[in-house]
């Protein structure tokens, strides 16, 4: 295979994987409202997880890690998303309860940092600064697979796996639950008034999200077969927000645009570029800039993204038989109440 | 009772409250905004909730609707207390309410306004959405059903697919009450319903309203349009300085030199001299 396609292939998988994490973050914050900073501490436990249950024992790799039991695919990926579900799950009980959405987000962005420390300083865990490596290619045994083969062959199925999550989360926002997010992310007083139970839905709503972080970073993992603690600075969820900022909060094809956009065209492109003459690391530098100044564009003229949030209809075979509102306005109840005015109180208790 | 309260009846026909509280007490940093509101909601009628501005009208919703949690007192819903449960609870039991400044869900369309209300949905549960998808779809459509009718009755049919947020002021007050007519209350609060609301459409939403006690719901709004109060309400409570002045009919409290010193005023006099 040409270096050519290595690159194009390489493309395809962040295309879907950011695809897959774009929509974990959207049902979070374009779907419930959760301003979730700290988003990609729970794609870096997905990474961390799939990649050390998938590991042999750490005795004799030169590695220090938990877990190694040697876990095949796709078993170690689903592991890393329960784990990540799993931190979300003890997140909400500390944060979500009591939290309004802007002290909410302080926090979560402190616990991401914590996480960071962490992870990065105590190498036990998954053997600190230097991170997993070496992790075993999946499925590349089962099918004789090269590591040229291995990109496309894992690009695709990343795809796959794209697929599926698109169709269950197609499902969950078309649903009541979905309808549920999103009116505790317009007015989560008029939700509770209404009888929903807020926390119990938010939960729900990062432990989704929070399964597709940990899918997300298990298939980096797995793809790149290593990855530390340079791999997700805080700041890196910044990344998979101009995503989704850009493509279209709540819409899930918007979120594929954004991820094609934000994440394959000016994140992971450039770095397949030929380097400026003088200026080495110049290039990544300034799409890093570009990002920046595409999301406060996106934001200052066009908020809703490239692809809105659409508006879902009435589906017409419920309105067979109904009348508009025209040729209904006989049927309208009065009180005959109104009389001259007087009596209608104004400001200070004066008619 | 606080003192200054005509001895009127204070509650419905059959002597039930839909709703009661007892000497609730609201501060914020120090100002007290509800001093002892005490009073009963009889069950299958409307009760006005009137005051001056600044009376804690408005509070006493919050609270009563679980918003808000009371620094002391205690509320009723039927036989059952309910003193500062949190506000989803309180709905669950029947209690729906409205806003004095509309809230609607600007991001959903109208119909879908009203299709969140229901409570329980099969569709709410990851388990249905996935593994029962029949009973949540089944179920969905007779929600859609309902709520299509309710639009029609109230108007708003053919703005069902519009964004709630597009609506006129006047519209989204009628949302907000059928959106809570959609969840099937059997107390409905209403906050100002008639607020900055054209002559017309105050027939329009009194109508509703009349239309709903028909149907059983007490209604307990706030309300400062005396014609209004009059024509529809068949109780009415009346809050001064944050605590409970006088309970009765409005033909009753008209007498009330404390009442009218406090709230009526001339406007008892200019409505009764013309």
């Amino acid at each position: 295979m040409s270096a050519f396609w290595y690159y194009v292939f390489t493309l395809v998988f962040f295309l879907f994987d950011y695809f897959i994490l774009a929509m974990g973050l959207n049902i979070q914050y374009g779907e419930t409202g959760i301003l979730n900073f700290a988003y990609i501490g729970f794609v870096a436990l997905g990474a961390y997880v799939t990649g050390a249950s998938s590991m042999p024992s750490s005795a004799g790799t030169g590695q220090q890690y938990i877990m190694g039991w040697g876990v095949p695919f796709p078993f170690s990926l689903l592991l890393g998303g329960v784990a990540a579900s799993a931190l979300a799950v003890i997140v909400a009980l500390i944060s979500l309860r009591r939290l309004r959405t802007d002290y909410l987000a302080v926090v979560l962005i402190s616990f991401s940092l914590v996480f960071y420390d962490i992870t990065n300083n105590y190498v036990p865990l998954f053997n600190g600064a230097d991170g997993l490596y070496n992790v075993p290619e999946p499925l590349a045994g089962i099918f004789k697979l090269t590591t040229n083969s291995f990109v496309p062959f894992f690009a695709v199925v990343t795809g796959l796996i794209a697929l599926v999550m698109w169709w269950a989360m197609s499902r969950i926002t078309s649903s009541p639950l979905g309808r549920t997010f999103r009116a505790i992310r317009d007015d989560d007083g008029v939700a509770a008034a209404l009888g929903k139970g807020v926390f119990r839905y938010k939960l729900t709503s990062m432990l989704i999200g929070s399964f597709y972080a940990g899918i997300g970073g298990g298939l980096i993992m797995q793809f790149g077969g290593s990855f530390n603690t340079t791999s997700w600075l805080p700041a890196e969820t910044f990344v998979v927000f101009a995503v989704i900022i850009v493509g279209g909060v709540g819409n899930n094809i918007g979120l594929l645009v954004g991820s094609l956009l934000v994440e394959t065209l000016l994140i992971h492109l450039p770095a397949f570029l030929p380097e400026i003459p003088g200026h080495p690391g110049l290039i990544q530098y300034i799409d890093t800039m570009v990002v920046g100044v595409l999301l406060m564009v996106m934001l200052w003229f066009r908020p809703q993204g490239v692809v809105p949030e659409r508006v879902r209809k009435t589906p017409m075979s419920l309105l067979q038989g109904l009348k508009s509102d025209r040729a209904l306005n006989t049927d309208v109840p009065a009180m005959s109440v109104v009389g001259d005015g007087a009596g209608v109180i104004e400001e200070g208790g004066r008619p | 009772m606080t003192s200054g309260q005509i001895e009127v009846p204070s509650k419905g026909g059959d002597g039930e409250s839909a709703l009661s509280c007892q000497e609730l007490k609201k501060s914020f940093q120090g100002v007290a905004a509800v001093t002892g509101a005490t009073f009963d909601v009889p069950k299958g009628m409307i009760t006005a909730l009137i005051g001056p501005n600044g009376a804690g009208k408005t509070t006493v919703v919050n609270i009563l609707s679980g918003m808000m949690k009371s620094d002391s007192g205690a509320m009723q819903i039927g036989k059952v207390d309910v003193t500062n449960w949190e506000s989803y609870k309180i709905a669950r039991l029947g209690l729906m309410r409205t806003f004095q400044l509309s809230r609607e869900l600007g991001g959903l369309t109208v119909l879908e306004n009203l299709l969140v209300a229901p409570k329980h949905q099969a569709g709410e549960s990851l388990l249905n959405i996935f593994f029962r998808p029949g009973r949540a779809k089944r179920e969905e459509l007779e929600n859609t059903k309902r709520a299509l009718e309710i639009l029609r009755t109230y108007g708003l049919f053919d703005l069902r697919d519009n964004r709630a947020s597009e609506l006129s002021g006047g519209q989204k007050k009628l949302l907000e009450i059928a959106r809570a007519v959609m969840a099937q209350p059997q107390v409905l609060l209403l906050d100002e319903p008639m607020a900055g609301v054209n002559p017309a459409l105050i027939e329009r939403i009194g109508g509703y309203i009349l239309d709903l006690k028909n149907q059983g719901v007490t209604v307990l709004m706030v309300e400062h349009n005396l014609n209004v109060v009059e024509k529809i309400c068949d109780h009415v409570i009346v809050l001064a300085e944050g605590r409970t002045l006088a309970t009765g009919r409005l033909s009753d409290l008209r007498a009330n030199p404390e009442v009218v010193q406090a709230y009526l005023g001339e406007v008892i006099n200019a409505s009764t001299t013309r």
